[in-house]
């Protein structure tokens, strides 16, 4: 490259890079750089409150993240390889269809259907399913969050499973067919094992958003202990103003999401070196 | 098709439309809903009187801050974008992993814990609660999000047409002008319309910078939903919905895979 391209260049690159890192570069080393801090002295005391406060929060939060992570694909496993096998055009518009919807406004649907007084509990009670002096609530607690994010991230995952199964080559599941193996087979014999490496990828992506989930619990969740870490973060600042143990909470959850850091780093450097 | 496959492709599809369609559902009623008592199955007054109370208060002002906000940062982030994904998807850049590893971050890493502390530098500089200070988190994820996609788009042009544009003596400026920008036109638009909805429903950000300020739906419904105020909020709630269902039907045939992954976190 000549020079004077390179100086271009860079400083065609400038505003947005510097947008970035001004607003999340800098705030990311910043959040490690204060969760060591109290009082402008060095300590690790932020973390033991973590500990001491936190812990079954933070379980809880994992807990939350694997089953929703395992329902989701094992519900997309199956409906991709439906739909990869027999195209079934309008069922797969509709499971697009969350992808578009807020996460603010999966929370409020969820908690208008899933509450106590919602309407799931009213149609139920109608065909005589449910006792209304003492209705169910599944909002409000651990299952109305993983049912949100399930609905939710449904979407997402079947948009990724099907990408990986579509590039497996037909021959292979035509094949199969010829040999009498039915859809289930293909699925588990064929496309699942071919596509092995995409779904490990699927799902540590999906993983770390449903561990990163602010708005759903936000909404959904019971305001009582135990919280998801996003909600402990949030009220630690806007309830106590402790930017310390905050960012020590903060700074555990990046740790969670390692698996998919260290995935991007990998592709990068693969890719361009 | 044998009569019971079809039979039974009905039933997964009519299935497949409770599941979407179910949780919606209860919105559209609530929204319409005078007077409903639990645990009734329909509403035993229905009318438009909340649809017209909300769209006269605060809800139509959170409305057109939202809408100026997304504009606004539509705008700057295509400008900025634009020339940047160029170079990515074509030039050896210097510095480029180092480039693509700070656009990778906002994606790999919990938002929220991040955010608390840029709004403490948003306050530094006095935006805390300000149009700008929102304008400026939006730009975070509109960005990163712009900068995959559109570079994206521009290495899907095949490099051969520009190369024949500078061997038959165009500058690298005129072949970006006439080959590479017309071409990449139509991908353009689609990731810019996505940057948009993006920006009408992010709700983080809006929250920690904006509050108490700076309204936009996605707070405001937050803040309806959580008062029990359930018509006005599920009003909000179908409102935000619009743009993006109109989009996904506009859009089904330009959007890639890679796109529409990006954004399943807002």
């Amino acid at each position: 490259m000549r020079p004077s391209l390179r100086i271009a260049s860079l400083i065609i690159a400038l505003p947005p890079l510097a947008i970035v890192v001004w607003l999340f570069f800098i705030p990311f080393l910043s959040s490690a750089h204060l969760s060591f801090l109290r009082e402008d002295q060095w300590t690790l005391r932020n973390y033991s409150l973590v500990w001491r406060l936190y812990r079954y929060d933070i379980l809880y939060t994992l807990w939350i993240a694997f089953v929703s992570l395992a329902a989701v694909l094992l519900i997309a496993v199956l409906l991709c390889g439906y739909l990869r096998i027999t195209t079934n055009k309008p069922v797969e518009f509709l499971f697009k269809i969350p992808l578009f919807i807020p996460f603010v406004v999966v929370g409020h649907a969820m908690r208008v259907l899933l509450a106590p007084k919602g309407t799931l509990n009213s149609v139920l009670s109608q065909i005589g399913l449910i006792n209304l002096n003492d209705p169910p609530s599944i909002a409000f607690g651990w299952m109305g969050i993983a049912v949100s994010l399930i609905w939710k991230n449904l979407a997402l995952a079947v948009l990724l499973v099907l990408g990986a199964y579509r590039s497996v080559d037909e021959t292979y599941l035509e094949a199969a067919r010829n040999f009498g193996a039915s859809t289930f087979r293909q699925i588990r014999d064929i496309l699942l094992p071919m596509s092995a490496a995409s779904l490990a990828v699927a799902g540590a992506f999906l993983f770390t958003s449903m561990l990163a989930s602010f708005s759903v619990p936000l909404m959904i969740g019971s305001g009582e202990p135990p919280q998801m870490v996003m909600i402990d973060v949030y009220y630690r600042i806007n309830y106590q103003g402790d930017y310390g143990t905050a960012n020590a909470l903060g700074v555990v959850s990046y740790l969670l999401a390692m698996g998919v850091a260290g995935y991007y780093l990998r592709t990068i450097t693969q890719k361009e070196t | 098709m044998s009569m019971n496959r079809r039979g039974l492709r009905m039933a997964g599809t009519v299935l497949a439309a409770v599941i979407i369609f179910g949780p919606l559902s209860s919105l559209v009623i609530w929204s319409f809903a005078e007077k409903w008592y639990w645990p009734h199955l329909f509403p035993q007054q229905v009318g438009l009187f909340y649809w017209s109370k909300v769209l006269q208060g605060d809800m139509l002002r959170a409305l057109q801050s939202g809408f100026l906000i997304a504009v606004v940062v539509t705008v700057l982030t295509l400008v900025i974008t634009v020339p940047l994904a160029y170079l990515l998807a074509r030039t050896p850049i210097p510095f480029k992993p180092v480039i693509l590893m700070i656009f990778l971050l906002p994606q790999a890493f919990p938002q929220l814990p991040v955010f608390v502390n840029s709004t403490t530098l948003l306050y530094r500089i006095n935006q805390g609660g300000k149009f700008w200070g929102v304008v400026l988190i939006h730009m975070v994820g509109a960005l990163v999000f712009a900068v995959w996609t559109m570079t994206a788009v521009f290495k899907s042009v095949p490099e051969s047409l520009e190369e024949a544009a500078i061997n038959l003596g165009a500058s690298r400026l005129k072949s970006f002008f006439s080959v590479a920008l017309p071409l990449a036109t139509p991908g353009i638009i689609a990731s810019t319309l996505l940057v948009f909805l993006y920006s009408l429903d992010e709700f983080t950000g809006t929250l920690l910078v904006g509050s108490p300020f700076i309204l936009t739906l996605p707070v405001f419904m937050y803040r309806t939903s959580v008062g029990y105020e359930l018509q006005v909020a599920s009003i909000s709630a179908l409102l935000l919905m619009v743009p993006g269902i109109v989009l996904l039907i506009l859009l089904e045939r330009y959007m890639k895979s890679e796109y529409l992954s990006m954004f399943g976190r807002i």
